[in-house]
């Protein structure tokens, strides 16, 4: 995801990245929403794409509901101009949103429409970052279509993670690369053994951690607000977006990883003492 | 040797991640593999049976992982070595002591596939 502005002399077309999770409720349109909106924060040209056709919620994440008036649909069947179709953040100049239509059906566009639809905006953006409904059908493999990398969201539960694992298979198998966003983790249950650690989920799927994001009550009310959760920097959701954001553009930033450490300090912790 | 000392101290590991990470373990080799229990169960009394041609093994510490890296998937059988079977009888002694655990070298097989 950070080689391409290294190629100074090809032509500058904006990455595409397909955010999936195959299972539904993980955080993919938050992070979608946040990513996009820390990415626009570090100056970068962003769109981001609902792909979720009759369930859209990325304008919601956003506070854009009430300005649409064209879709992704609506570019994808050429009824209306790319640039009629995606609506600017109110809280950045360089993020944009193209809503889902609410109206149509998952199928009512295809593979080579949803390439058609991203080939528009590659020149004007540098990054695409397309937010996968839930699944694996239909919707799932529109979204993916023309993504150069994914980012597989989940959360340390079994179901999401056994999930995330079909869908990085699948990608695999379309020659898409996948990073991992573990979201919604709680050091707290991590340190009494009731929940996976970063390194458990990491040897489980065995691919590359993007990010790390806590669990984090900022996350419902900036959703609530319609507000990416990355302006209020005091949110530890916030923060991890805003870090994730500095790995997508290529930047070193450790991932933390607050793992269970050490026999001597499992010993001690049982034995109730805070090392 | 720290793991049987907490286990002695402690008790049997109540840390649900641990029951969360076997379940899984199993149900991603399947989702993974496509092979069935049956199947699985068969590959794996089969993989035993070649490999104690050659090597007297340490069964209980055998363990097939299916694991993805970028572009390849590695079958990846790690199977506790206990003694060489050198046709001969050579110091078998050694399959019998103490316990394995602590004991034994590990020798991996690994076998890549792209699939």
């Amino acid at each position: 995801m950070n080689t391409r502005r290294d190629n100074a002399g090809k032509k500058d077309l904006g990455e595409v990245i397909v955010i999936t999770s195959g299972k539904g409720g993980v955080g993919k349109t938050t992070t979608t929403a946040s990513l996009g909106a820390a990415l626009a924060l570090r100056g970068q040209r962003v769109l981001v794409v609902d792909a979720d056709i009759g369930l859209r919620n990325l304008d919601m994440m956003l506070g854009l509901e009430n300005r649409i008036v064209f879709n992704v649909v609506d570019v994808a069947k050429k009824i209306c101009k790319p640039a009629q179709a995606i609506i600017k953040s109110k809280k950045s100049n360089n993020l944009y949103l193209l809503p889902a239509s609410q109206t149509d059906d998952k199928d009512v566009v295809d593979e080579a429409e949803v390439r058609y639809v991203l080939e528009q905006f590659r020149r004007e953006f540098h990054y695409i970052l397309v937010d996968s409904p839930a699944g694996i059908e239909q919707g799932f493999r529109n979204a993916c279509a023309g993504a150069e990398s994914a980012i597989v969201v989940t959360t340390p539960e079994v179901s999401a993670i056994r999930d995330a694992d079909r869908v990085v298979g699948l990608l695999s198998s379309k020659g898409i690369e996948s990073k991992l966003i573990i979201n919604r983790i709680d050091f707290e249950m991590v340190r009494r053994g009731d929940m996976l650690s970063v390194r458990d989920v990491q040897d489980i799927l065995g691919i590359e951690i993007l990010g790390v994001v806590e669990r984090d009550d900022q996350i419902i009310s900036a959703a609530n607000c319609g507000e990416p959760v990355v302006y209020n920097q005091k949110s530890k959701a916030g923060q991890a977006f805003t870090r994730i954001a500095a790995r997508v553009c290529g930047e070193q930033v450790p991932v933390p990883t607050f793992d269970s450490g050490s026999f001597w300090s499992r010993i001690s912790r049982k034995l109730g003492v805070n090392a | 040797m720290f793991n049987a000392l907490k286990k002695k101290l402690f008790g049997e590991s109540n840390e649900s991640k641990e029951t969360a990470k076997s379940r899984l373990h199993f149900v991603l080799v399947q989702d993974r593999t496509g092979l069935t229990n049956e199947e699985m169960a068969g590959f794996r009394e089969e993989m035993v049976k070649v490999i104690e041609k050659y090597f007297v093994i340490d069964k209980e510490g055998f363990d097939i992982k299916y694991h993805r890296l970028a572009d390849t998937t590695t079958l990846l059988i790690n199977s506790p070595v206990i003694v060489r079977r050198s046709g001969s009888a050579s110091k078998p002694s050694r399959v019998t002591d103490s316990e394995p655990e602590n004991d034994t070298d590990t020798e991996t097989a690994a076998v890549a596939s792209n699939v």
